[in-house]
């Protein structure tokens, strides 16, 4: 135990010296403790620091929920109508107000009127992923 | 007319005694002729095989230089120490191209500007996400000590068998950086050996993992397939290089120069702000430091420090700590399956040793052997960049205790 706290404490073994059984085995469990003890308060850190960013991006999300309802209220002077049953709440009302407003624009040019039926997410093939994310993985796990 | 053929045979002779031919067929020039065939080997595995093809390619190219007869690239009696020190002066005076260029690995320059080059083309997100990752980066350090323990039961000096054990960090600055530090030069094992050993081993790290990956794991290990790891927000991976910075090197000092270089290097990558230093320190400053590190590197192992038998125990060590330190990432990925009651699939802990990203791409292949639909890479690049903090301060532990 003595010898495990010396090594702490000072430089106790000299390169040009042969090791002792002693000296080996408190090496071995100073080290190893040493790098686990390190390492431990840094998974502690991220652990903590992750629940406060997790906690402060559920807040964020929360907060603007409640006057972005009335931001929906906003309608083009055009023809043109949002009808979107895929995707509408929170956020993406400000983007379908931006898609209807950019349709409004359209058709105001060429004095047609057009009509939004929906805003879906893209389908990837069925897997999530895009083609430059397949791709990646393409190449990241290609055989040796 | 027989005082010209005098002159010439003179002639012809003096040149042939002068020739690198003369030596390398005269006693002991065999030892310069195997380590020339070696060099060969290693520019055959890195331009055919491309294992590590950037690092082996200027290290075996420096081996054949330094293993020229007569062509006094390289000078190890320069390097001896006088009074404790090396003579910087006459190296400079005396020296070769080589010698030059090996004033960056003796000063440790090169290792920590490499780190920061590292820095900035890693990406921790997956170990933000899954800071349990650290513990496998940690288990896999076990490699490095249980050498150090078989070095030290063989009759290796504390510096020799600190120098060879940091071989199963799998990292090849670290292990420059830490046998430049511990041997004096001049002793039966340099630098030259314990960089042949540990870059050898790392390229081939496909070939060493996967049979002890297959035997140390059941197919349904194997099969597990994790949960998508969260995002990470760009503050988080700002406050991460300095945190691990503050943290590291307070705890352990000696690793501040090798930990700090890494994080200032992931710094500049994702403050967002500064792209022509990143540019410079992951492209030019990187390819300039491989080069010199790599040519010097392998301008040391000449044919007497090679050719003997202790060089065949640094190897022999050198792939036990390779397998020991895959062995125990895989015991704690074991344990964590265990835990977590079947979430974490434990090949994910062999790429606690930090070749990166060699070591998780092992991880993908053999989890993809099992099931072709599982992704681990990801995954496994936590425990892979977990790993490369693990072995600086690994390497900040065997130079805080060994002097």
């Amino acid at each position: 135990m003595n010898m495990t706290l010396m090594m702490l404490a000072e430089k106790v073994l000299k390169g040009t010296e042969k090791l002792s059984g002693i000296e080996i085995t408190s090496m071995t469990v100073v080290g190893l403790g040493v790098v686990f003890g390190a390492l431990l308060i840094l998974v502690c850190f991220l652990y903590l620091s992750g629940g406060i960013f997790k906690r402060m991006g559920a807040q964020k999300k929360n907060a603007p929920a409640a006057p972005a309802a009335p931001a929906k209220v906003k309608t083009a002077p055009a023809k043109a109508i949002a009808a979107a049953p895929a995707a509408s709440t929170g956020d993406e009302d400000e983007i379908i107000a931006v898609i209807t407003a950019a349709i409004a624009a359209m058709s105001a040019a060429d004095g047609k009127a057009y009509r939004l039926h929906s805003v879906k997410p893209v389908s990837r093939g069925g897997n999530g992923r895009s083609a430059w994310a397949q791709a990646g993985i393409h190449d990241a796990t290609r055989p040796f | 007319m027989g005082a010209i053929l005098d002159f010439i045979v003179n002639t012809l002779g003096g040149l042939w005694s002068d020739s690198g031919l003369n030596v390398l067929f005269s006693d002991g020039g065999w030892k310069n002729l195997v380590m020339i065939l070696i060099s060969f080997v290693f520019m055959y595995l890195a331009i055919a095989k491309e294992f590590e093809p950037l690092l082996l390619l200027p290290i075996s190219f420096g081996m054949l230089l330094t293993n020229l007869p007569m062509a006094n690239m390289y000078h190890p009696d320069l390097w001896v120490l006088v009074d404790g020190h090396v003579d910087y002066g006459k190296v400079l005076v005396d020296g070769g191209l080589l010698d030059i260029l090996y004033l960056g690995v003796k000063l440790q320059l090169y290792p920590p500007l490499i780190f920061l080059g590292i820095g900035c083309m890693t990406d921790f997100s997956p170990l933000i996400a899954n800071p349990k990752s650290f513990l496998l980066g940690a288990a896999a350090q076990g490699g490095i000590f249980c050498t150090f323990v078989a070095a030290g039961l063989l009759g290796f000096t504390a510096a020799e068998a600190g120098s060879i054990a940091i071989i199963g960090g799998a990292d090849g600055p670290t292990a420059i950086y830490v046998s430049t530090k511990l041997l004096s030069g001049d002793g039966a094992i340099t630098t030259g050996n314990i960089a042949l050993a540990a870059y050898t081993y790392m390229a081939l790290v496909p070939i060493i993992q996967p049979p002890i990956m297959r035997a140390m794991t059941t197919k349904k290990e194997r099969a597990v397939k994790m949960e998508q790891l969260r995002v990470v927000s760009k503050t988080e991976k700002i406050i991460f290089p300095i945190a691990v910075t503050l943290i590291v090197s307070l705890l352990v000092p000696s690793a501040a120069p090798l930990v700090g270089m890494l994080m200032f290097g992931n710094l500049l990558k994702e403050s967002g702000v500064a792209a022509r230093l990143i540019d410079t320190a992951q492209n030019a400053l990187m390819n300039i430091i491989t080069i010199f590190l790599g040519v010097s590197v392998g301008a040391t192992t000449q044919a007497e420090q090679i050719i003997n038998l202790k060089f065949g125990g640094v190897m022999l060590l050198g792939v036990i700590a390779f397998s020991l330190g895959t062995a125990c990432g895989l015991i704690f990925g074991k344990i964590m399956y265990i835990a977590t009651k079947g979430k974490v699939n434990p090949l994910i802990g062999s790429a606690g040793v930090s070749a990166v990203p060699m070591a998780a791409r092992i991880s993908q292949k053999v989890g993809a052997e099992t099931d072709p639909t599982n992704f681990l890479l990801m995954h496994a690049m936590g425990p892979n960049v977990a790993g490369v903090i693990g072995s600086a301060v690994a390497a900040g532990v065997l130079l805080s205790v060994i002097g």
